[in-house]
């Protein structure tokens, strides 16, 4: 129904983004899922294949920018091109909040990483469809701080 | 310690795994010790924190900040507050026992005035809530719901629907909420409300009829969000707020398919589902994205016709663009539409076969997937030879063993006519011999057996020898192939064949060529080699009748010979058996090797006389050649229960014609059964004049325990491990004229043994002709010792009990 887990790896299988919204996992299941999914994503083809892959009862919807892949987990059945989609929102916003994103922001900021994760999705949900409405509330925090 | 930057710079700036390991591991024991410390301020906590928050990430363990992380989050300022409910959300799961000591803090944090605090909390709840949390916390969830703030509305939304899912007793206090929610007209919240509505439609049943009562108002929804033009604020790459459709569509698809929902909601549906799919215009994700998503509902909801051409040609339209994530949810789709809309999907053939030409493996597999799934009798012809093209192109190993499998398949079901069924399955050995498995192959063997008319064998035969000279690399073609040659070689012999263009004359050198060729042939693995030297040493046998000129049979005889010393022991055997077989006169020869008949087909076994009468002549004449383990093993091969089909029903029968054979038994047909069996014994005993008999048929010979006139009881040695363990087979056939019900085997032995009996095979009772009953027992006990049984036999014939009981230490291997 939702997102079960979402991650944001470099071309060399360093994590630079993991949230679980699915608590069913041990940690040896989720060590073991970053390096298979880092396998499996890394060897595939950008241009000839879909940015879709089935992983054990999962399929992983997946898009690369630049050095990083995003990658996030759905169930069989949900719609791949809306959740592809919802990826896509997410980088955009990154990179409007960051001023032309790159790893290294993510890298040093990433606890505004986390923040701007939670706003767009909540419990592996999209929560918001505004743009401009996430990246004012991120301004706003930012002040609070 | 210093900063989170320097921190973070020491662990890029390590050169090897090794030092990063060593940052790591310091830092990580430096912010254990700092938290062990009661006096430690904030700032420092916060740091520390940030810490494990990178180290969490880089996959270190992060548990012992937990409660660290709680006596942040519990502090006023609401930096702090941010930081702590960041990591929380982290290091905690729904599965953490620390997790009630933060209900405190999100109650009082959901009833804090700064709506920003508000939604911290929210968002903490609605990630890591576990039921306990859910019970605790859900009347501060149901109060915000309602308020004016769309920010904390739609966080209250999508909260409600996480903490429904952790416990559906909640749905009550949410339900009613409902109406209220699905009238927002602005799209986070409505986002929100639909995911409420689906979770609470899982939730429980009670929950559905109201909520179906929503349709008309998201159906509103939809119309006014599709007709409301361009809206540059949702505008999603020139489509109207994608994600709010898609959502609205899904949780109108769950409540449509609800068996209550009314028939005038239908109509609604289908109306809505027109226009959205008609007014889009395709080219971008975003718009596919809505669009894959309407077809899904057609297909899910009872739709009418045109809706589902409709839908069906939104994917045919999918399936042409270029784009690799459409085309793949495209083929996703039809796949699943198949069984709905098998007509409207056959319009799409030529698009779903080209996409087997297509770069993503995935999109192949499911275009293969489909390919077989549209075949039918019309259209087979065509798709065979695509599938065959693809075979032939293809480099997709992973594919071909599915793609050979079903294809036969298919073509066994639809061919058709005979001659084309034989050369499509003829082409596919030739350009994927190497990918066809093992029972595929026998079910090729048995077609072959099976064809009753002379001039289609021999085509089938001609066409395979040409196939296999234009290439030998394939495995299957070899071994089919040469099989062929070996039982059917005379048929072909004179006549011409197309190789490469050419005519060419099969002729006996030719087929001697062929053989020498194919043993020396090296690119197949050191199993498939094997497998194919046996099948050549059976064919080479098979040939020696088949020959005239006393050349090429002596020339047999000498690739016989040299298998004699093989390094492989199964062909050593076997070469050693066939060589005393080759020495035989010409006269028992033919009677051995004469022609496989053809495996039994189950259902026609069971069906008609005139073929059980076939039958039976037809089996005498494999048990003919039963004196050779390789036709043997061929008929294993061929009947795909092998098991014990040709040691069990039929043992009478063998021991009957395997002393025909060897003449030296003057058992006439009318003699008793019991002499039959005994007979067999003496020929195993007293025959060391006779062709090695395979070892394999007298460890699996039945010895006779008992016998009257109404049942007859023998036991088959199976496993003498010699270890203290024996596996025997008990089979009980009947002697009497009407059916023995009822039947059970007694078994006792002496009390240092143990024993086990699985239950029987088939059922309690044996008709008269009909087939055994078979029991395994397993016995286990000190080494070395005899084997006793007493036997009881309890059944009932004509409606009265029976009882008879014997002794039994028959076995020369003790356990």
């Amino acid at each position: 129904m939702s997102i079960h887990f979402l991650l944001v790896l470099n071309r060399q299988g360093k994590t630079r983004l993991i949230k679980w919204f699915n608590a069913n996992y041990s940690t040896q299941e989720k060590q073991r899922y970053v390096q298979e999914i880092h396998r499996l994503i890394a060897s595939r083809d950008t241009k000839n294949q879909s940015n879709f892959v089935e992983y054990q009862q999962l399929k992983l919807v997946y898009r690369r920018y630049a050095g990083l892949y995003f990658i996030s987990a759905i169930d069989g059945y949900d719609s791949e091109l809306s959740y592809l989609e919802s990826l896509h929102f997410f980088v955009e916003i990154l990179d409007t909040y960051f001023n032309n994103v790159c790893e290294l922001d993510l890298v040093f900021n990433f606890y505004k990483l986390y923040a701007i994760l939670d706003e767009v999705y909540l419990g592996g949900e999209l929560q918001e469809i505004l743009k401009e409405k996430v990246l004012e509330r991120l301004a706003y925090l930012d002040k609070l701080d | 310690m210093g900063s989170l930057k320097s921190f973070i710079k020491a662990v890029r700036k390590a050169k090897t795994i090794a030092d990063e390991r060593a940052v790591v591991r310091k830092e990580s024991a430096a912010i254990r010790t700092s938290f062990r410390d009661a006096t430690l301020d904030q700032t420092t906590r916060r740091i520390n924190i940030s810490k494990l928050l990178y180290l969490y990430i880089m996959g270190e363990k992060t548990h012992f900040g937990q409660v660290e992380c709680l006596k942040v989050l519990a502090s006023p300022r609401f930096a702090d507050k941010r930081l702590g409910y960041l990591a929380t959300m982290l290091f905690l799961d729904e599965n953490q026992e620390v997790l009630t000591l933060l209900t405190n803090s999100l109650d009082n944090d959901m009833q804090h005035p700064n709506a920003f605090i508000v939604g911290l909390a929210l968002c903490c709840l609605g990630n890591i809530a576990s039921p306990e949390l859910a019970r605790d916390l859900y009347t501060n969830v149901e109060k915000i719901i309602t308020t004016n703030n769309t920010y904390l509305r739609k966080k209250a939304c999508i909260v409600a629907a996480k903490l429904v899912e952790k416990d559906p007793d909640l749905s009550e206090f949410f339900l009613q909420k409902i109406p209220q929610l699905i009238s927002d007209k602005q799209p986070a919240p409505l986002l929100g409300a639909s995911k409420l509505i689906q979770s609470l439609y899982y939730a429980s049943e009670e929950n559905r009829p109201a909520l179906i009562k929503t349709i008309p108002s998201i159906v509103a929804h939809l119309k006014r969000v599709t007709t409301s033009g361009y809206m540059p604020d949702y505008d999603v790459m020139g489509t109207t707020d994608p994600f709010l459709q898609v959502s609205l569509l899904s949780t109108l698809r769950i409540l449509a398919t609800d068996e209550q929902c009314p028939a005038e909601y239908l109509e609604q549906v289908n109306d809505i589902l027109t226009q959205v799919a008609s007014n889009l215009e395709s080219g971008k994700n975003a718009a596919h994205a809505i669009l894959y998503e309407c077809v899904k509902s057609i297909f899910a909801i009872q739709s009418d016709q045109s809706l589902k051409i409709l839908g069906v040609n939104i994917l045919g339209k999918f399936l042409s663009t270029k784009d690799n994530n459409t085309r793949y949810v495209a083929l996703d789709t039809l796949l699943s539409v198949i069984n709905i809309e098998p007509l409207a999907v056959q319009r799409h053939r030529s698009t779903i076969v080209s996409c087997l030409s297509d770069g993503d493996i995935s999109i192949r597999r499911r275009a293969l997937e489909l390919s077989f799934a549209i075949l039918n009798d019309q259209n087979i012809r065509v798709l065979a030879r695509e599938i065959l093209v693809f075979l032939e192109g293809s480099a997709d190993s992973e594919l071909k063993p599915y793609a050979t499998s079903q294809l036969v398949i298919a073509a066994s079901k639809y061919s058709p006519n005979d001659k084309w069924h034989f050369d499509t399955l003829i082409r596919m050995l030739k350009v994927a011999g190497n990918y066809v498995t093992s029972d595929i192959l026998s079910n090729i063997l048995a077609l072959i057996l099976q064809c009753n008319d002379g001039e289609l064998k021999k085509h089938a035969v001609t066409k395979l020898l040409s196939s296999c000279l234009e290439d030998m690399s394939q495995f299957s073609l070899s071994l089919i192939t040469i099989w062929a040659v070996g039982e059917y070689g005379d048929i072909v012999l004179g006549s011409n064949i197309e190789v490469n263009g050419k005519q060419v004359l099969v002729d006996e050198k030719k087929i001697l060529q062929l053989i020498d060729d194919l043993i020396n042939n090296s690119t197949y693995s050191e199993n498939e080699n094997v497998q194919l030297i046996s099948y050549i040493l059976t064919s080479i046998l098979k040939l020696s009748i088949k020959f005239k000129d006393s050349q090429s049979i002596e020339k047999l005889r000498l690739m016989l010979n040299s298998r004699t010393y093989d390094s492989n022991l199964e062909i050593q055997i076997r070469a050693v058996e066939y060589q005393e077989i080759f020495a035989q006169d010409a006269k028992l020869k033919k009677g051995l090797l004469a022609r496989m008949p053809a495996p039994p087909v189950k259902e026609r076994e069971s069906l008609s006389l005139n073929n059980s009468s076939n039958k039976k002549t037809k089996s005498s004449s494999s048990h003919g050649s039963a004196g050779t383990s390789t036709t043997e093993d061929l008929l294993l091969d061929l009947m795909d229960d092998g098991g014990n089909a040709p040691g069990a029903s039929t043992t009478q029968n063998q021991s009957d014609l395997l002393s025909d054979i060897f003449g030296n038994n003057g058992s006439t047909p009318a003699a008793a059964s019991q002499t039959k069996n005994s007979a067999i014994l003496d020929l195993f005993d007293t025959a060391p004049s006779v062709p090695a008999p395979p070892p394999k048929s007298s460890s699996a010979t039945a010895i006779p325990a008992f016998n009257n006139d109404n049942i007859k009881v023998s036991f088959t040695p199976k496993s003498f491990t010699q270890n203290g363990q024996a596996l025997i087979e008990a089979q009980v056939d009947s002697n009497a004229s009407s059916v023995i019900e009822h039947l059970q085997l007694l078994i006792a032995v002496p009390k240092t043994q143990k024993l086990s009996i699985s239950s029987t095979s088939g059922g309690d009772s044996i008709t008269p002709g009909g087939p055994s009953i078979y029991q395994v027992l397993k016995l286990a006990g000190k080494e070395g010792a005899k084997i006793k049984l007493r036997v009881k036999v309890k059944y009932s014939l004509d409606g009265q009990v029976q009882e008879d009981q014997f002794d039994f230490a028959g076995f020369s291997q003790t356990l």
